[in-house]
């Protein structure tokens, strides 16, 4: 879509007109669904995540500053929303006894022949907590420190549960390798799961989720 | 970090960054948003006109407490007012007969009646004080009497009968006025006093018909309720607390909150949920519990004997506290399957989504305390509940009515 035909489409939406915001909504989509994907469990949590997101985008898309990148800013907004969902749902967080993953030679992953779904499945199998950190790490490029202050978790909970989500998606990577090497569909149900009080430090305390940063 | 880890994330980041072609649009989810910007707008709508409804319902308060509170004394005195300017003029006509023709010919005050009835109208004390102090009120009266015909003949307006009759009483002079006993200057005393009260009487009726009237009732209501038809209806009960103000003198409003437990059958057919059922179930049994909410505008369509029969139409909001639906099966081998009931969560609330029809017979059995009975009937207009059923309900209701004015009154 060119940079034109986006700004007459955000022109229409602030006018509230509901085939530009079809229109904008399709266009940005995949886009959207993408981010939100990795934040959640399932396509069915993603897509009323994104869903979230996007009329926090119509409804307040006049404060949008037509100048900067638009993508960039939707991102932001898809983003919030999916930390938002975090922190609606983190009461409880799955905690696993990892010695099995320290054991897990790092081998060479980016070698492996791994697909987007494949990646993805991963990822959504990954308890909040850690799916969570991992995104806003690895994928957004957050600090620790800035991790911290946006999940309202201490710098050492945020590297903790870094660490502990690389070791869950090392073993995953190297299961789905095997599965592919023995032709073994067996899923396999993870029976060392515990359910523990989160490690986040204060709860009560809000992110601020503004919504609508550039 | 160390080099393996970034490895790791480079993998995932490269992946799953921007996966636009990865992903296929639903246009379900577009649906769903849409619904959410539906009832936005219609949040919006409510909230825009929220001040304005706020501002009507105040105003209409205000006048409500103002038309009953209003200064009943200041009313009273304006009438009194008004009676004291026009009602002796009236009596001397009727008592004496002829004094408003008097002015137009004064003549007629020479003859002994006239000048009896002109001495009455004085009024007590200057009559007695004719009585006692004969002389100087002679004086007085020959000199006023001049002024006095002079008036007569130049001014023959109502307004003026009352002076030209004081004048004439003393036109008569002490002769007259002087051989008169005292009883025969009393007599229109009393006659006064009677009209006087007559016309209190009189004037407190339309203060009676326009004073709006509060009322508060407890009710108690056995219904029927049913999707569709009353055919497979069951019994449900109901209890609560109405609130009644006459807005005119045949119209009145009502609101307040009735508790309701509502059982009923529905056949599966009427049952929408998106869940898949795995086995299809006869029908459903619900049991609801919810607040409903009416606000009624009735009309009076005869009022008499302490009997009250009024006709009633208005919109009820229902607040779902509880909502539970069990599932029912052909065999026993379907309930291992399905589900055998569920609990929906939350409470939910429709507004304005039933249509009330009532009738009430109220019977008044003290100025404070009268019963009524209602039979009713409550049509949805909106899909309600859980499983978006068309509810109906049809019932009596058995209320005790408290009147509120009778207690301000005493």
């Amino acid at each position: 879509m060119g940079e034109e035909d986006l700004h007459q489409l955000i022109r229409g939406c602030i006018k509230q007109d509901r085939k530009c915001q079809k229109m904008l909504y399709k266009a940005f989509y995949g886009f959207s669904m993408g981010i939100c994907l990795r934040y959640t469990g399932n396509r069915d949590e993603a897509s009323e995540v994104m869903n979230q997101g996007f009329f926090k985008v119509f409804t307040h898309i006049d404060s949008y500053d037509i100048s900067r990148p638009f993508k960039a800013w939707l991102g932001k907004i898809m983003m919030n929303v999916s930390i938002d969902f975090y922190r609606a749902n983190l009461k409880m967080a799955y905690t696993e006894d990892l010695d099995k993953a320290e054991n897990i030679s790092d081998g060479d992953l980016v070698d492996k022949n791994l697909h987007y779904n494949d990646l993805l499945v991963m990822v959504q199998k990954l308890p909040q907590a850690y799916r969570t950190v991992f995104n806003l790490f690895a994928i957004e490029g957050y600090s620790h420190e800035e991790i911290s202050s946006m999940l309202n978790i201490n710098i050492g909970t945020s590297k903790s549960n870094l660490h502990k989500a690389r070791q869950k998606l090392k073993r995953m990577i190297i299961e789905a390798d095997s599965r592919v090497n023995s032709g073994n569909y067996n899923r396999g149900i993870d029976n060392n799961n515990s359910i523990v009080a989160i490690n986040a430090i204060n709860m009560n305390g809000v992110f601020i989720n503004k919504g609508i940063r550039g | 970090m160390n080099n393996k880890d970034k490895g790791l994330d480079d993998l995932f980041k490269k992946k799953l960054e921007d996966p636009v072609d990865q992903i296929g649009y639903k246009e379900e989810d577009w649906t769903a948003l849409e619904k959410m910007l539906d009832q936005q707008k219609k949040r919006k709508g409510i909230i825009f006109w929220l001040p304005y409804i706020a501002s009507v319902a105040a105003l209409l308060l205000l006048f409500l407490g103002w038309w009953n509170f209003r200064p009943q004394v200041n009313r009273d005195n304006h009438h009194n007012k008004f009676q004291a300017s026009n009602q002796p003029v009236k009596s001397n006509t009727g008592t004496n007969g002829g004094a408003i023709r008097q002015p137009v010919n004064p003549k007629q005050t020479q003859t002994p009646a006239n000048a009896v009835n002109y001495a009455a109208n004085t009024g007590v004390s200057a009559g007695r004080r004719n009585g006692k102090t004969g002389k100087s009120l002679s004086a007085a009266g020959s000199r006023r009497d001049t002024t006095g015909l002079q008036k007569n003949d130049l001014l023959n307006t109502p307004q003026m009968e009352a002076l030209t009759a004081t004048s004439h009483s003393q036109v008569t002079g002490p002769s007259s006025v002087g051989a008169l006993p005292v009883s025969s200057i009393d007599i229109p005393q009393p006659a006064i006093r009677t009209t006087a009260i007559k016309t209190d009487m009189h004037l407190n009726k339309p203060k009676e018909a326009y004073r709006p009237q509060y009322a508060i009732s407890v009710l108690a209501a056995p219904d029927i309720n049913g999707v569709g038809s009353f055919q497979q209806g069951k019994v449900g009960t109901n209890f609560g607390l109405l609130f009644s103000a006459g807005l005119f003198k045949k119209i009145s409003l009502s609101t307040g909150v009735l508790y309701s437990v509502k059982p009923y059958t529905e056949s599966f057919q009427d049952y929408h949920t998106k869940y898949q059922f795995p086995v299809t179930p006869v029908n459903v049994t619900a049991d609801c519990r919810m607040l409903d909410i009416p606000l009624n505008l009735g009309y009076e369509l005869y009022n008499k004997h302490q009997s009250k029969i009024t006709v009633g139409t208005g919109l009820s909001s229902y607040i779902m506290l509880h909502e539970s639906y069990k599932f029912n099966y052909t065999d026993s081998y379907s309930y291992t399957t399905g589900p055998a009931n569920y609990n929906v969560p939350g409470v939910n609330k429709y507004f304005f989504g039933v249509l009330n029809l009532n009738a009430t017979y109220q019977r008044q059995l003290n100025s404070n305390v009268g019963i009524s009975l209602q039979p009713y009937l409550k049509l949805p207009l909106t899909n309600l509940g859980y499983s978006q059923v068309r509810l109906q309900t049809t019932g009596v209701a058995i209320g005790v009515t408290w009147n509120f004015n009778s207690l301000a009154k005493h």
